[in-house]
C-alpha cells in the first residue's frame, strides 16, 4: 500500500508561546484509505497537527507530504471537517456544498447535481434549502462532511467533528460516517476526545501526550465493522488506552 | 516583538505625519486659517481656553462643569423616574403591551425637536436643557428597564420559589440583582444620549457650556476655539464613559467576569 | 396572541391620546402652552398648505438619505478594510479614536465653517452621525468572524480578495446590519437638530419656526411627524434586514 500522508520530524512552536514545543519531532506514515484516529487530552496538539497537515499552519521544522508532494498550503485534495460553526451561515445546505465544488473548478450546473448527490449520501435529501441555523447539530455536521467530500479530496481531516453532539446523535453519526467512508474510500485522519469513538471507527489509534506533543501509544484494530462495544478486544483496548491517558501528568 | 512595536509606532506615526502635513499646508498658505487653523494654533488656543477662557472669563473648565452638571441633572432625574416605571411595566405583560407602541414612538421622536415645547414650558434657562436631556435619557432607560425585567432568566425565579421565597423577596433578591447589569448598561447608553442632546441644546440661547462654546466661537470666526472645544467634548465624553464602565465593573463584578470570559 | 398584543397596543395609544386630549382641553385650557392632539393636527392642516408640508418632509428625507447613503457606504467600506488589512486598521486607529467620541451635533459649527449654511453642511453632519456607528460595527463584525469559517474557506482554496468578498464580508453582515440601524437612528437625530439650528426648510425647521410664530400646535404636529417618519423609516430598514440577513441569522 502506498503512503497517503508522510509526516517526518514535524515540530511546532508558536511565536508567542514560551513553553515546551507544542509538537516535538513527530513521525507518522498513513497508508492510502486508512482510517487513523488521534486521541489525546485537551491541548496536546491534535488540532495543531491536523492544521499543519491541512496546510493551514506552517510547521517550525520537519515536513508533511501528501501523495509524495510536500504540503505548501491548504486546498489541493485535502478536505477538512471542523468541530462546529464552520458552515457558511449565509448559504443554504446545498449552496454550502456547491460553494466547495465550484471552487474546485466544477461548473455550476454540475456542482448543483453533485450537491444533491452528496446531500442524499449523507441522508439530508429534502433539507437542501435550509440555512445552517435551521438544521440540528447533527444535520449541520452532515452538511459539513458533504461539503468536504465535494472537494473530492484524497484525504479527509476531521477535527472532533462530533464533539458537540449528544451521545445518541453521535453514535448515529459514527455509523453514518462509516457508511459514507465505505462508499467513497478516503484516507481519514480523525481527531477525538472519545476513546470509544476511536475504537469504533479506526483502523489505527494513536494516543498523543502533550508538551512536547508526541505519540505514546499506537494500536491497530483489525476487527470488521460495524463493531460492538461489548467486543472483548475493544474492551481490553479501552482499558489500555485509558490507562495510558490517565497516566499522563 | 517587532509587531508589538508597530502596533504603537504606526498609529502615532500616522497621526504625527497628518499633523505635520496640516501644519505645513497651513504655513504654505494652502489652507485658509479660518477653515483649518494649524495644529500649533490649536495648541495655543487650548492653553488660552484653559486659563483665560472664551467668552472672556469663562474657562474651558467652567464650560465643561456646566455641561456635565446639566447632563447629570437630566440623567439622574430620568433614571430615577424610568427605572421604577420600567421595572413595573416590564413585570406586567398587559401594561407592557399597552405601552409598547408609545415607547417605540417616543423613542423615535428626535429629542431636540422638543426644543420649542421645552422653551415654552421651561423658558430658555436651565430647565429646558435639563428637560431635553431628561427626555432623551428617559426613553432609553425606560426601555432598558422593561427589557431588563423581561429578560431575567425564569429559572432563577423558579429556583427562588422552590426556596419558599415570597413575591417581595423574589423581587428584591432575585429580579433586582438579575436585572442590574442591563439596568447599568442602559444607564450608560442613556448617558451617551444625554451627551448627544446637550451639545445641540446648548447651541441655542446660552453662552455657557461646551455646546455654546463651539457655536459662539463660530460666530466670532474663531474656528480654532470650535475645534479645540470639539476635541474637549470628545475627551470629556470618553472620561465620563470610562468612569461609568469602572463603576459598572465594581457594582456587578460577576457580569464583567462573564464578558471577559466570552471574549 | 399576536392579535391580542396589537389590540392592547392600540388601546394604549388611544388611552394615551385621550388622556392628553382631556388634560389639555379641561386642564390647561391653553393651546399656546399645551395644545391637545386634535388641536395640533387641526391647526397644522388648516395653516400649512399640503404641498408645503410635503416639501418639508421631502427635503428632510432627501437629506437623511443622502447623508446616510454616504456615511453607510464609507463606514462599511472603511470598516471592512480596517477589519481585514492590518495597516489600514493601524493607520485609521488614531483618527477614529480621536473623532469617534465627538457627538455628531458638535460638528455642526465646523460643518458650517467648512461648507456654509447650505445642504452640504447638513449632509456632512448626517454623514458623520452615520459613519462612526457603521464603521465600528463593521470592524467588530470582521473581528468576530469565527476562525473556523475562514479556515474552512481556505481548505477550499479560497484566499486573498475572494476570501474577503465571498466569505469574510458575508460573515460580518449581521453586525454590519445592526450598525446600519444604529447609524440611521443617529443620523436622523442629527438631521432634526441640524434643521432646527440652521435651515430654512425641513421638518426640524417647521417645528422651530412654528414656535417663533407662537403656533405651538404646529410644533406638536411637526414632532408627531418627525416621530412617525423616523419610526416608519426605521421599520422599513428593519424589514429589509429581516428579508436579507435575517433569513439566515437570528438577531
Ligand atoms: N495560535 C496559537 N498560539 C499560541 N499557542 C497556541 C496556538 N494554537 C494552539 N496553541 C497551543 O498549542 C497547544 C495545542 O493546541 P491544540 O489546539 O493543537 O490542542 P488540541 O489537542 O487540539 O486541544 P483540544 O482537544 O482542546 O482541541 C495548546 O497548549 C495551545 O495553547
Ligand atoms: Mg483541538
Amino acid at each position: 500500500m502506498a503512503a497517503a500522508i508522510e509526516i517526518g520530524g514535524l515540530a511546532k512552536n508558536f511565536v508567542n508561546d514560551a513553553g515546551p514545543p507544542v509538537l516535538g519531532a513527530v513521525d507518522l506514515t498513513i497508508a492510502e484509505n486508512e482510517f487513523v484516529v488521534l486521541l489525546g487530552r485537551s491541548g496536546c496538539g491534535k488540532t495543531t497537527l491536523l492544521n499543519i497537515v491541512a496546510g493551514l499552519e506552517q510547521p517550525s521544522a520537519g515536513i508533511v507530504r501528501v501523495d509524495g508532494a510536500p504540503v505548501t498550503g491548504p486546498g489541493a485534495g485535502k478536505g477538512m471537517v471542523f468541530q462546529q460553526g464552520a458552515l457558511f451561515p449565509w448559504l443554504t445546505a446545498r449552496r454550502n456544498i456547491e460553494f466547495a465544488a465550484v471552487n474546485r473548478g466544477v461548473a455550476s450546473e454540475a456542482a448543483g447535481k453533485l450537491a444533491d448527490e452528496l446531500l442524499a449520501l449523507v441522508g439530508l435529501a429534502g433539507s437542501e434549502h435550509k440555512f445552517p441555523f435551521e438544521l440540528s447539530g447533527g444535520m449541520q455536521q452532515r452538511v459539513a462532511i458533504a461539503r468536504a467530500l465535494a472537494l473530492d479530496p484524497k484525504i479527509l481531516l476531521m477535527d472532533e467533528p462530533f464533539g458537540a453532539l449528544d451521545e445518541i446523535t453521535r453514535n448515529e453519526m459514527q455509523d453514518e460516517l462509516l457508511r459514507v467512508w465505505a462508499q467513497r474510500r478516503k484516507t481519514v485522519v480523525f481527531v477525538t476526545h472519545s476513546i470509544w469513538e476511536g475504537l469504533i471507527l479506526a483502523d489505527r489509534v494513536l494516543v498523543m501526550a502533550p508538551r512536547p506533543g508526541r505519540f505514546v501509544l499506537e494500536r491497530r484494530i483489525d476487527l470488521p465493522r460495524p463493531r460492538r462495544r461489548s467486543d472483548p478486544t475493544l474492551v481490553a483496548l479501552y482499558d489500555e488506552i485509558w490507562t495510558c491517558l490517565r497516566g499522563e501528568p | 516583538m517587532r509587531s508589538r512595536l508597530a502596533e504603537w509606532l504606526v498609529p502615532i506615526g500616522a497621526l504625527a505625519l497628518f499633523l505635520a502635513l496640516w501644519e505645513f499646508a497651513a504655513a504654505a498658505g494652502w489652507l485658509r486659517p479660518i477653515q483649518f487653523p494649524p495644529p500649533s494654533k490649536l495648541a495655543r488656543t487650548a492653553v488660552t481656553l484653559a486659563f483665560d477662557g472664551f467668552p472672556e472669563g469663562i474657562t474651558l473648565w467652567v464650560h465643561a462643569g456646566i455641561t456635565i452638571q446639566r447632563i447629570l441633572a437630566g440623567h439622574i432625574l430620568a433614571v430615577a423616574l424610568a427605572v421604577p416605571l420600567g421595572l413595573l411595566t416590564g413585570s406586567r405583560p398587559l401594561l407592557d403591551q399597552m405601552t409598547a407602541p408609545i415607547v417605540a414612538f417616543c423613542r423615535s421622536v428626535a429629542t431636540l425637536s422638543l426644543l420649542p415645547l421645552a422653551i415654552v414650558w421651561f423658558g430658555t434657562g436651565e430647565g429646558a436643557k435639563i428637560f431635553l436631556i431628561g427626555y432623551g435619557c428617559f426613553w432609553v432607560m425606560f426601555s432598558s428597564s422593561i427589557a431588563a425585567v423581561k429578560l431575567v432568566d425564569p429559572v432563577l425565579i423558579r429556583a427562588a420559589r422552590t426556596m419558599d421565597a415570597d413575591e417581595k423577596t423574589i423581587f428584591r433578591q432575585v429580579i433586582l440583582p438579575a436585572s442590574l447589569p442591563r439596568l447599568l448598561s442602559g444607564a450608560r447608553v442613556a448617558l451617551g444620549v444625554g451627551f448627544m442632546v446637550i451639545v445641540g441644546a446648548e447651541m441655542i440661547g446660552t453662552i455657557r457650556g461646551l455646546g455654546s462654546l463651539i457655536m459662539e466661537a463660530r460666530t466670532f470666526y474663531r474656528t480654532d476655539i470650535t475645534m479645540v472645544g470639539m476635541l474637549c467634548i470628545g475627551a470629556f465624553g470618553l472620561c465620563v464613559m470610562f468612569a461609568l464602565a469602572r463603576i459598572e465593573a465594581w457594582l456587578v463584578p460577576w457580569q464583567a467576569k462573564q464578558e471577559a470570559q466570552q471574549q | 396572541m399576536k392579535f391580542a398584543e396589537r389590540f392592547a397596543g392600540l388601546i394604549g395609544v388611544v388611552l394615551f391620546l385621550g388622556l392628553w386630549e382631556i388634560a389639555a382641553r379641561f386642564g390647561w385650557r391653553n393651546p399656546a402652552i399645551m395644545p391637545a392632539p386634535s388641536q395640533a393636527v387641526w391647526m397644522a392642516l388648516a395653516t400649512i398648505p399640503p404641498l408645503t408640508l410635503i416639501e418639508h418632509v421631502a427635503i428632510s428625507l432627501w437629506r437623511i438619505l443622502a447623508g446616510f447613503a454616504l456615511g453607510a457606504s464609507a463606514g462599511v467600506a472603511l470598516g471592512i478594510a480596517a477589519g481585514w488589512y492590518r495597516p489600514v486598521a493601524l493607520i485609521s486607529r488614531p483618527f477614529v479614536e480621536i473623532l469617534r467620541p465627538i457627538p455628531p451635533l458638535a460638528w455642526i459649527p465646523i460643518a458650517i465653517v467648512w461648507f456654509g449654511l447650505g445642504e452640504p453642511s447638513k449632509i456632512f453632519v448626517i454623514f458623520l452621525g452615520t459613519f462612526f456607528p457603521v464603521f465600528t460595527s463593521a470592524t467588530r463584525g470582521m473581528a468576530s468572524i469565527h476562525p473556523s469559517i475562514l479556515r474552512a474557506a481556505r481548505t477550499m482554496d479560497v484566499d486573498g480578495v475572494r476570501l474577503l468578498a465571498k466569505v469574510a464580508v458575508p460573515a460580518a453582515m449581521p453586525d454590519i446590519a445592526t450598525g446600519l440601524r444604529i447609524g440611521f437612528g443617529l443620523g436622523f437625530g442629527v438631521l432634526v437638530a441640524a434643521e432646527l439650528i440652521a435651515a430654512g426648510r425641513g421638518m426640524g425647521h417647521l417645528v422651530m419656526e412654528a414656535r417663533q410664530l407662537g403656533q405651538l400646535g404646529i410644533s406638536v404636529f411637526g414632532i408627531f411627524l418627525i416621530g412617525l417618519v423616523n419610526l416608519v423609516a426605521d421599520q422599513q430598514l428593519a424589514a429589509a434586514i429581516r428579508r436579507t440577513v435575517g433569513r439566515w441569522h437570528r438577531f
